[in-house]
């Protein structure tokens, strides 16, 4: 009996995690790509993945870049996404409307970097 | 829990964890490696003592495979500890917020409250050569293997909520 309960616990705290999530590739419209040109306002070199903020459309965009390691292996710099740097950015958006961008290509400082 | 969290991230920051693990190429795929060698040598050491004393293979002495293993899952367990802090440093702000965390801190204490209990209750019959503990003691030595894939499960889904 305890044993079940135990299980069942476990089951019980581990089954709404997979049900809430939302942050899995899946949840981006790979069928709508944006290019977006335009100011980056605030950029975190950082992992698990780079991150940084732009306007468009009258909103504040979340822009989710790749990992630093990625980043530098591909040829991209800090110093060429700079906050206040105009960069172009292709990539997707979220599905339920929350203004975030998961970005697969970036022109900066002259250059064409792939993120994925 | 949050706040205590975002403290703990806050403090990381100040002592130079935080930027350390956010800015460097390779400390976080290191540390995640790490992470997940910890978790390798955690469940495999202790989920086959698990097994054992929840009655599987019986031909093997209890005690002798128990003085083995659960000294190859304290490492483990150490790894997972000092790798997740660093993991925690480089994002902590959003980690301090996720609910998936929480749920993961929770049942890492359940995890070790339970491995305590078990020992204290009874480490000493299954070093005097006890074969099994009582189907209570069996039921624990299950619940541990069950919380600490949950755990690793948990840990996955951060990423994904």
């Amino acid at each position: 009996m305890t044993r079940i309960t135990l299980f069942a616990a476990a089951l019980a705290i581990s089954i709404p995690a997979a049900a809430l999530a939302h942050h899995g590739w899946s949840s981006y419209d790979e069928s709508k790509p944006l290019t977006v040109t335009g100011k980056l306002q605030s950029v975190a070199w950082s992992n698990p993945h780079g991150s940084a903020t732009m306007r468009w459309q009258g909103k504040q965009w979340n822009v989710v870049l790749a990992p630093v390691a990625r980043m530098e292996a591909r040829g991209l710099t800090s110093a060429m996404i700079d906050k206040g740097q105009t960069v172009t950015l292709t990539g997707y958006a979220r599905k339920d409307g929350t203004p975030e961008m998961r970005i697969e290509r970036i022109q900066a400082g002259g250059k064409t970097v792939e993120l994925r | 829990m949050e706040a205590a969290l975002l403290g703990f991230a806050q403090w990381l920051d100040a002592a130079g964890v935080g930027p350390w693990a956010k800015g460097s190429a390779w400390v976080y795929p290191f540390v995640n490696s790490v992470h997940l060698l910890g978790l390798v040598m955690l469940v495999g050491g202790i989920g086959v003592v698990d097994l054992r004393l929840a009655g599987l293979w019986r031909d093997l002495p209890a005690a002798a495979l128990s003085r083995a293993l659960t000294p190859v899952a304290l490492v483990g367990l150490a790894l997972l500890v000092l790798s997740g802090t660093v993991l925690f440093a480089a994002d902590g702000a959003a980690l301090a917020r996720s609910t998936t965390f929480h749920r993961k801190l929770v049942l890492i204490a359940l995890a070790l409250g339970n491995a305590l209990l078990f020992r204290m209750i009874w480490q000493r019959r299954v070093e005097a050569g006890g074969e099994i503990p009582p189907l209570i003691g069996r039921a624990s030595a299950v619940a541990s293997l069950v919380m600490w894939l949950a755990v690793g499960t948990l840990g996955r889904l951060i990423a994904y909520s």
